[in-house]
């Protein structure tokens, strides 16, 4: 039986240095440029553009919805292939004909199955039409 | 690993039912729109007959799976009726004077997937033994609760509802995850059998008592137990009422589940004798903190989805006597279980709590929901049904006996005085008793009070009101059937922790 | 006796109550009401008749089903003689209070009577249950068709009344719940099977330790307590008192106090002896501050029904203390006067309702002399306040002596022959004095009130004029109504005796089961919380 470092913390020893480093990093950096950058603050210093263009309306804009559709189609099938890759490449180690490998089989085409409820959803909503 | 299929064929029954739903939610012909909450329950009914016939499963609690499956259909089939004209409404007022039907724009579908979704994960989290599978069982169950919150109302309210929800939804999973990988990373196992094997043997360490604390401290979100419970009142309040509705069973029953999981695998000891004294700290406390947090605050309300959210937090403080009391040995009769007091109290909790807020669903003013009190007032002499809904289930959520409330509250009480822990037993009935001030109040202004014209009339979806009626009924026939329910409830419990040298270890457990 | 009287007895109101709610009208509902009333008197007097009063301590007509068997929790009943007579004046003041109702209630009448005969089923429930669990559903059950009496058909203050009498009890009986279901724990660690049979657990408990029966005692009484009122928790009672109507007034002072007590009696006392017997002191002490207390509160009250609801309390302390002093004077003292208080108390609140009735008010200084144009009203007012008084020869004064001479006695010193005391318990003489000087105060207050407002000049409220429907004096109805609880006072004080014969055997089976208690407990170590299990 293996026990994974059970009560013992000194494997996650470098982690906390790790961690510690990344933490004191920050910190140093940006209390280092507090400390050490030059400060000139004024009207000018603080608008968008020190150009002295005057920025009209909002950053902010509406995406198209439709973006947002196509990146959920996306999602279906890119997930769906983010599955198949490993299990193709799991596949063929298994004894052919042998009741795991059916197990295998039915796995992914039960997956395969709610890919095609996803896709079937998609459609009837309306996603496809790309008028 | 396929004879596990044999303990989740009501989710995977649940599972093709959301599929169908999915697509009829959706389609043109209103006829066949009209079916889907029909399709919901046959699917729902199919589930149930198919929980009762499940074998037993290799998690700690073996033979939990056929109560909590079916309990969870049960309720299903209870709120569904509540859930309809939640949504699509304009859409199919629209629809009905001529105009197109848009797919794009109906929620129906989603909607009700999302509900069937919700109901799925709580059957997995049942029938799940290993920390991976209980973890996603857990999302399975929150996530689609966080769309259904924004969806079940066009006002912001339910929006930044849904918002809050969610990302505290996301912190609570965040804690309970973390709490998971110490467990794993404390044992080297994510089967919980395993996990329980291991504590027993060698004890629990300093990482695995930080992993049972952190897990709970998670779970207190989907309970909604303090510190974890800012979110509810806000959340009840900005969904609408057949959601709430269903917000204060689903979660919670989850995270009761979930947390007979982890605090089983740390183990209530040989013959009973306690939980770990931390564990048993952290609850003890979080239990008297929850209980009389949520009903003083509940105190201040006034508006009734509020002091529902309130109450609903209270009621986890008393379920949490159960879960600290422990199964209390083997074999152990009704009085000394607290699993399976807790188990009954949900399933009291569920009914008399739906009863509330369907009344609640079933007023409505151009389109808006009954909340305040006042607008439930003499609601006896206006809607008479309606009205007794309320005082019944009111009074059952007081515990006012001999009502179901008070018998699932005997059942906590006892199981908390049996296991030694008086004290905590006295906080119980001394909140019990400040409970009493406020659904008396709600009692008093339904009942006793002369109605005032509110302009509130009955929901043109008169299914909200037969849930009403049912959960009231519900409320009365449960208390005549409670043997059966008892016994149900504790042969659910059986806890049954594996010996240490049989225990499966850790490759068996991570192939799973 | 058969069992069927009882079941009778709780349900005839119950069916009552339904033909109330769907039997028609308002009108119908006062007939319907009184009928069921009488009727249930059928059963009760059968019981009356049937009781074996030579083997009055065991439970007769006993009888069970089982209701919900994971919980024990049976459908048990069976009365002893006290048991019976405290259901029969429950049932007596039945009809009573529809009587007194007729004009008094105007508005909702079916929600008013169908609620008054479920209150009457819920206490005949309470004391004819010998099943803990059904007793306290019975016990509990009450709160609510009182919570309604009071809220929808009370005075002005009700709202708050009605709050605070519902928080009150219900918050003291809950913790009750806790001590009781921690006897029926230690009860089945020791029997090794669960039981939720009074007699069985009283068998279980005597064998706590002191601590343990501390414990226990203490959760009972703050249940008990509120509901009795003793002293420092009766402040629910005068604000409950004085906002009901007058029926809600008549069964408060007439029955649901007595569950207060009759809890004391039935569960406190033999469930901890050693504990009772040891903190009966402190326990006669609450009492006699609260009759001495409530007594001075009397003297200064100008509302006639807050002076009689403080006279409850006063009274009530009388009671508690017989209970405490634990021998067979005081306990049968306390036990009559659960019962004669009923009937002064209940007749003094229908004097008062009859008289507010007519004139709208309950203070004192907007009225007097009223036994000019009220005679037989007065004649009913003085005798009720003498029978509350003690007048020998009226039902409180036999009862009010017997609960100070059991204080008195219950010192070792004083032991009487053939009368001992029990063991421990020291209260004595001063008690005793210190007790007397409330039934001094009682006389006092009582007095002035009558005869402020019978005798003298006659004042009137200004503004005062005939009642639409209602005489200047009394009418049959209303002399009707109050004839039972005359004639009960006058029965009572001629003959104490029969009522203490009946009561002789369970007053002194439990004084066995005290002595037996008391000494078992000094070496009997409670190992229930340490978690040792059978």
């Amino acid at each position: 039986m293996t026990t994974l470092a059970y009560a013992d913390p000194s494997p996650y020893l470098p982690i906390f240095f790790m961690i510690l480093a990344a933490i004191g990093f920050a910190v140093l950096n940006i209390a280092g440029s507090f400390i050490l950058g030059p400060k000139r603050l004024g009207d000018r210093k603080g608008e968008t553009y020190e150009s002295g263009m005057t920025p009209i309306g909002t950053a902010r804009k509406r995406f198209n919805v439709r973006f947002y559709l196509i990146a959920m189609v996306f999602l279906v099938f890119d997930v769906e292939i983010i599955f198949l890759y490993p299990w193709a490449a799991t596949y063929t180690l298994l004894d052919p004909g042998s009741e795991q490998s059916l197990v295998w089989l039915g796995r992914i085409l039960f997956f395969l199955f709610t890919t095609v409820v996803a896709y079937l959803y998609g459609y009837r909503k309306g996603v496809f039409k790309f008028d | 690993m396929i004879e596990k299929l044999a303990i989740v064929w009501p989710e995977i029954i649940l599972f093709a039912t959301t599929c169908v739903v999915m697509l009829t939610g959706q389609w043109p012909v209103c006829a066949v729109r009209r079916m889907t909450p029909w399709l919901a329950a046959v699917g729902l009914i199919a589930a149930i007959g198919a929980a009762m016939a499940s074998p037993p499963s290799d998690g700690l609690y073996p033979d939990l799976v056929p109560y909590a499956k079916s309990l969870v259909g049960i309720m299903g089939l209870m709120i569904l009726p509540l859930l309809a004209g939640t949504v699509d409404r304009e859409l199919e007022a629209g629809v009905a004077r001529g105009e197109r039907f848009e797919p794009l724009r109906s929620n129906g579908a989603e909607f009700y997937a999302f509900f069937l979704f919700s109901l799925t994960g709580l059957m997995l989290v049942a029938s799940s033994d290993t920390l991976i599978w209980l973890f996603l069982a857990l999302e399975l169950t929150s996530l689609p609760t966080y769309m259904m919150v924004t969806l079940s109302s066009r006002s912001t309210r339910a929006h930044e509802a849904g918002v809050k929800y969610f990302f505290l939804g996301a912190l609570g999973a965040a804690i309970f995850l973390y709490g998971f990988t110490l467990l794993y990373g404390a044992t080297g196992s994510v089967n919980i059998p395993t996990i329980a094997a291991h504590f027993a043997e060698h004890g629990l360490g300093p990482i695995g008592l930080a992993g049972v604390l952190i897990s709970l401290i998670g779970l207190f979100f989907k309970i909604a137990a303090v510190p974890m419970h800012f979110y509810t009142p806000d959340v009840y309040q900005g969904a609408a009422s057949p959601v709430s509705a269903m917000l204060a069973f689903v979660p919670k029953m989850a995270g009761f589940m979930a947390i007979f999981m982890i605090v089983g695998s740390a183990g209530w000891g040989p013959d009973g004798t306690g939980l770990p004294v931390p564990v048993e700290a952290l609850l003890w406390v979080v239990a008297a903190m929850t209980m009389t947090v949520g009903n003083v605050l509940a105190l201040l309300q006034s508006s009734v989805k509020r002091m529902m959210a309130y109450s609903s937090i209270a009621h986890s403080g008393y379920m949490l006597v159960g879960v600290i009391a422990g199964p209390g040995g083997d074999g152990a009769s009704f009085w000394r279980n607290g699993l399976a007091a807790v188990l009954f109290y949900l399933l009291c909790y569920g009914v008399m709590n739906l009863g509330v807020f369907a009344v609640l669903a079933s007023l409505e003013r151009k389109g808006q929901e009954a909340d305040d009190i006042d607008d439930i007032r003499g609601l006896v002499r206006t809607h008479p049904p309606l009205g007794w809904s309320m005082v019944i289930c009111c009074l059952a959520l007081l515990g006012f006996p001999p009502l179901l409330g008070f018998i699932g509250k005997v059942g906590l009480i006892t199981s908390g005085i049996t296991s030694g822990h008086l004290a905590l037993v006295i906080i119980l009935a001394i909140n019990s008793a400040i409970a009493a001030l406020y659904y008396l109040r709600l009692v008093a202004a339904v009942y006793l009070e002369p109605a005032s014209d509110t302009g509130f009339r009955p929901s043109r979806y008169g299914s909200r009101q037969v849930a009403a009626l049912v959960s009231a009924g519900g409320v009365l026939v449960l208390l005549l059937m409670s043997n059966r329910l008892i016994t149900a409830a504790d042969d659910a419990s059986r806890y049954a922790p594996v010996a240490p040298e049989t225990a499966p270890y850790a490759e068996a457990g991570a192939n799973n | 006796m058969s069992p069927l009287w009882t079941i009778l007895l709780i349900l005839v109101p119950l069916a009552g109550a339904l033909l109330v709610i769907f039997g028609g009208d308002g009108k119908n509902a006062y007939r319907d009401a009184l009928w069921a009333s009488i009727a249930s008197l059928v059963p009760a007097v059968m019981m009356l008749i049937r009781f074996d009063y030579t083997r009055a301590a065991e439970f007769q007509g006993a009888a069970s089903w089982t209701w919900i068997e994971q919980l024990g929790l049976r459908l048990s009943i069976g009365t002893d003689s006290i048991a019976l007579l405290l259901i029969a004046l429950t049932v007596l003041l039945g009809p009573v209070c529809v009587l007194a109702s007729k004009t008094a209630i105007t508005k909702h009448r079916r929600m008013y009577y169908a609620w008054l005969l479920i209150l009457q089923a819920a206490m005949v429930g309470v004391f004819a249950s010998r099943d803990l669990l059904m007793f306290y559903i019975c016990f509990e059950f009450t709160l609510l068709p009182m919570f309604v009496l009071i809220r929808m058909f009370g005075s002005t203050n009700r709202v708050a009344a009605s709050t605070k009498f519902f928080l009150y009890t219900f918050t003291g009986s809950i913790i009750a719940l806790a001590g009781l279901v921690y006897v029926v724990g230690f009860a089945a660690d020791l029997n090794g099977a669960w039981s939720l049979d009074i007699g069985v657990l009283t068998a279980a408990a005597a064998q706590m330790s002191a601590g343990q029966q501390a414990m226990v005692l203490g959760a009972l009484l703050a249940g008990f307590a509120v509901k009795v009122p003793l002293f420092p928790v009766h402040t629910w009672l005068p604000l409950a008192h004085t906002e009901a109507p007058t029926a809600g007034s008549v069964i408060l002072a007439g029955v649901l106090l007595k569950l207060g007590t009759y809890g004391i009696y039935r569960f406190a006392i033999p469930m901890a002896p050693a504990a009772f017997t040891e903190y009966a002191p402190a326990i006669a002490t609450l009492s006699i501050v609260g009759i001495i207390y409530a007594g001075l509160i009397c003297w200064i009250q100008d509302d006639i029904k807050k002076l009689v609801a403080y006279s409850s309390v006063s009274h009530l302390g009388f009671c508690v203390l017989g209970l405490a002093a634990l021998n067979a004077a005081g306990l049968s003292g306390s036990v009559l006067y659960m019962l004669s208080h009923g009937l002064s108390t209940g007749g003094l609140f229908l004097m008062i309702g009859f008289m507010y009735e007519r004139y709208h008010t309950r203070d004192m200084r907007k009225v007097s002399g009223l036994a000019s144009k009220m005679p037989v009203w007065a004649f009913f007012m003085v005798f009720f306040a003498m029978a509350s008084v003690g007048l020998p020869g009226l039902n409180g004064f036999p009862s009010e002596l017997l609960c100070l001479i059991g204080a008195f006695q219950a010192d070792e010193a004083w032991t009487l022959a053939g009368e001992p005391g029990a063991a421990g318990v020291t209260l004595g003489p001063w008690y005793a004095a210190v007790a007397g000087l409330g039934m001094v105060i009682a006389a006092m207050y009582l007095l002035i009130m009558v005869g402020r407002i019978c005798f003298g000049p006659l004042v009137e409220p200004e503004g005062h004029h005939a009642h639409a429907v209602l005489p200047d004096d009394l009418n049959t109805r209303e002399i009707i109504t109050l004839l039972p609880l005359a004639v009960g006072c006058l029965v009572f004080g001629f003959f104490p005796g029969l009522l203490l014969d009946a009561i002789h055997d369970p007053v002194n089976q439990t004084l066995e089961l005290v002595r037996a208690g008391s000494a078992a407990a000094a070496d009997t170590a409670g190992a229930f919380t340490q978690g040792v299990r059978p």
